[in-house]
């Protein structure tokens, strides 16, 4: 293996890229106006039914007909957290985006209200705050159906309140769910289109040809794609940090687990893209093919929304894509800063990862039959 | 000039003639007069040897892509692999460049077996493919340089340039060259390490007569430097023009072997007088009768077969005796075209289509 020749082939994919004004937009400028659009947008997703859990830890009369009063709002569906759970513990373990709890003291203080007005009985509201569709939407309810309680009891002082509690740590937006999205989605964009080209351009215009009559190796030749498909990688990472803090002041962590995603991320993908390459060899076709596989996986995956707002056969159907794994680890590891989760979901991007780019270099052929 | 001594199959009488290696000659037997041809085969040395391919075999399933076939190369001459579209000329040429594997036989370049030395062959040879398109962003200059890295032997890239006549164009990005331009850098790339064997793959093909006028005088050039330069090619003209040698290959069978001259004397119909409008028109019985060997005759117009050049005036001086007038008179030599058709029935332009 020879450094000198891997240096040259990488310099050659750099002048390349820099010179290709296409390439150049797909990998800069789309995701940045992604992340500038949405992060003015939002998310508005319109679901029939919403799904609130509650925990009742004061199991009086006051608390029972609030809970009745949440079954009779027909888009509201009501699951109960047992008792003896931490609700935290509880909703990290279910992945929940938002959860209620009605504390101990809760109906007594409710009485004690009627005689002095000073005493309020507050519940508290569990949401990621990420979560600009479903959760909203739940908190917004549970707000009007406080709202009329009080206006039934007294008239409309206020008795029952409502604290909202963060689930995660620091105040994230929705922008902070989405820029780990964009990122994993850009990064795999950029590693399936890069190796189809390398693999069905090349091959169609002879430099695949051409290269093996020379006495670069294909370990040496795939290595030196590696490393740039490494450098657009966190080429494109670091824009789209820099886009998220400078245009919408996201809070973003950097870390060990962070950056092992985004390895394995694009050696999954480039061998993805070899896969691809490998079989299908026309290259309108190939694009296609890989329009047709990473297209649906950028909406199946949680990019742009959080899985818990999609269909339950959805949710499913996500845990099979690669790219639902890239993004809850890089989530998990950029925002949510939980370490174990990100741990575990490295861990399954990287096995994805071998698996795929062993499939991809294994295949990917110079020789013709 | 090698000496032969060869006995006629009538009356055994021995003759010694002498011709040159790959020459057809023509022998009289000196006692019986019967007329024979003797061929001096094409003897060369180890040590001249470039390429050496022995009984080359491709079968794709039921097809013979190629077909059992042996040539050697020999050093500093340009070697002209020709056929038409689809008979196995690339197959051939890429399993000698190792990019395809042989069914069976064996190749040997510069002595070595490209099996189990091909990286060491890599150094010494330089290969243009079929339809070989560049990296698209790079200059020609930066082209040239990328691949000159990836050797160990590198020559003066500067000195590339100027040779094939690239230094108005060497900071033009690849993709806005014309086609022969392309070409040319394609070439070009082929000899950044000073290769001793250039392939060249249909170097012309769907190019404009200029840009091809262009390719042919590169190559001319190679072979003054005295590269050996392998080329495929269904052009006839460019073989005709370039080679000293030519392997004619038909459906994965080399058909043909030998150089121009050789070729035209073996299998074309040699040189043929055609007669315009002759005002007798027994014109053609009275040649035959003669002992002339006539081809064809339409509407006055007559085509005779001339063996050798005097025989030209030999016709005219029995069409004077007889008192036979004509418009013109044309003489047209045998061409590869004309070699190819006796061989296969049919038109090597044709095929090619």
């Amino acid at each position: 293996m020879k450094p000198r020749i891997i240096i040259t082939d990488f310099v050659a994919s750099m002048k390349g890229w820099i010179r290709s004004r296409g390439t150049i937009f797909w990998s800069i400028v789309f995701p940045i106006m992604l992340i500038l659009i949405f992060g003015a947008i939002f998310s508005g997703t319109d679901n029939t039914t919403y799904t609130i859990y509650v925990q009742d830890l004061d199991e009086s009369t006051w608390s029972q007909n609030y809970i009745d009063t949440l079954k009779n709002i027909s888009v509201l569906e009501v699951e109960n957290i047992p008792q003896d759970v931490s609700i935290t513990d509880y909703i990290k373990e279910k992945d929940l985006r938002g959860a209620l709890l009605i504390p101990d003291g809760f109906g007594s203080k409710v009485e004690q209200s009627f005689l002095n007005p000073n005493i309020k009985a507050n519940l508290s509201f569990y949401f990621d705050p990420s979560d600009q569709g479903s959760t909203a939407v739940v908190r917004s309810i549970i707000g009007s159906s406080l709202q009329e309680t009080n206006l039934f009891l007294t008239g409309g002082r206020h008795v029952i309140g409502m604290d909202q509690v963060s689930t995660i740590t620091s105040k994230f937006k929705y922008i902070d769910f989405f820029i780990p999205g964009m990122i994993g989605f850009t990064i795999m964009q950029i590693c399936i289109y890069g190796s189809i080209e390398r693999n069905t351009k090349y091959r169609k215009d002879g430099i695949l040809r051409k290269l093996q009559t020379t006495p670069i190796t294909r370990t040496e030749w795939i290595l030196a794609k590696m490393l740039f498909m490494l450098f657009l990688s966190f080429f494109s990472t670091s824009v789209a940090v820099i886009v998220g803090i400078l245009a919408w002041g996201v809070v973003i962590n950097i870390n060990i687990w962070m950056i092992a995603i985004i390895i394995a991320n694009s050696f999954l993908f480039s061998g993805l893209g070899m896969l691809i390459g490998r079989f299908v060899k026309e290259e309108e076709t190939a694009d296609t093919a890989a329009g047709a596989i990473s297209f649906p996986m950028m909406f199946l995956a949680g990019t742009f929304f959080p899985l818990q707002q999609m269909p339950q056969f959805l949710q499913d159907f996500a845990r099979i894509l690669p790219l639902y794994y890239v993004n809850e680890g890089l989530r998990n590891s950029m925002i949510n800063l939980d370490y174990g989760k990100a741990t575990y979901y490295t861990l399954i991007v990287f096995v994805f990862a071998c698996v795929f780019f062993i499939a991809g270099v294994l295949l990917t052929k110079w020789k013709e039959d | 000039m090698i000496e032969k001594s060869v006995q006629c199959p009538k009356c055994k009488t021995v003759l010694v003639c002498t011709g040159e290696p790959g020459e057809v000659v023509k022998v009289k037997c000196s006692s019986c007069g019967m007329l024979g041809k003797v061929t001096f085969k094409n003897f060369i040395s180890s040590d001249e040897v470039a390429i050496e391919v022995a009984n080359l075999k491709k079968i794709y399933g039921d097809l013979a892509a190629v077909n059992g076939i042996s040539f050697r190369v020999k050093k500093g001459e340009v070697f002209a692999f020709l056929g038409p579209n689809g008979a196995g000329k690339t197959t051939t040429v890429e399993m000698i460049e190792s990019i395809r594997v042989p069914t069976a036989g064996s190749i040997k370049i510069l002595g070595k077996d490209i099996k189990t030395s091909f990286n060491e062959i890599k150094e010494k040879i330089g290969i243009l493919p079929q339809e070989f398109h560049s990296y698209e962003r790079l200059t020609v200059k930066e082209t040239l340089m990328y691949f000159s890295k990836l050797y160990e032997k590198r020559t003066d890239i500067d000195q590339i340039i100027s040779m094939m006549d690239l230094t108005e164009h060497q900071k033009m990005l690849y993709r806005n060259l014309s086609g022969g331009l392309k070409q040319r850098v394609g070439v070009a790339i082929s000899l950044v390490n000073d290769p001793e064997i250039v392939f060249l793959d249909e170097p012309t093909t769907g190019l404009d007569p200029k840009a091809r006028r262009e390719v042919w005088d590169v190559i001319a050039g190679l072979k003054k430097r005295r590269k050996t330069v392998f080329l495929t090619t269904h052009y006839m003209e460019e073989a005709e023009h370039l080679a000293d040698h030519i392997a004619v290959i038909h459906k994965g069978k080399i058909i043909a072997e030998g150089s121009l001259e050789q070729l035209i004397q073996k299998y074309g119909m040699g040189a043929v007088l055609h007669i315009k409008k002759c005002s007798n028109s027994h014109a053609n019985e009275i040649l035959k009768e003669r002992g002339f060997s006539v081809l064809s005759e339409k509407n006055g117009d007559i085509s005779i077969k001339i063996d050798y050049k005097e025989r030209v005036l030999e016709i005219l001086a029995e069409l004077r005796h007889a008192c036979i007038e004509y418009d013109s008179i044309d003489i047209r030599r045998s061409n590869l075209e004309e070699v190819f058709l006796n061989l296969t029935g049919a038109r090597l332009s044709e095929e090619t289509q």
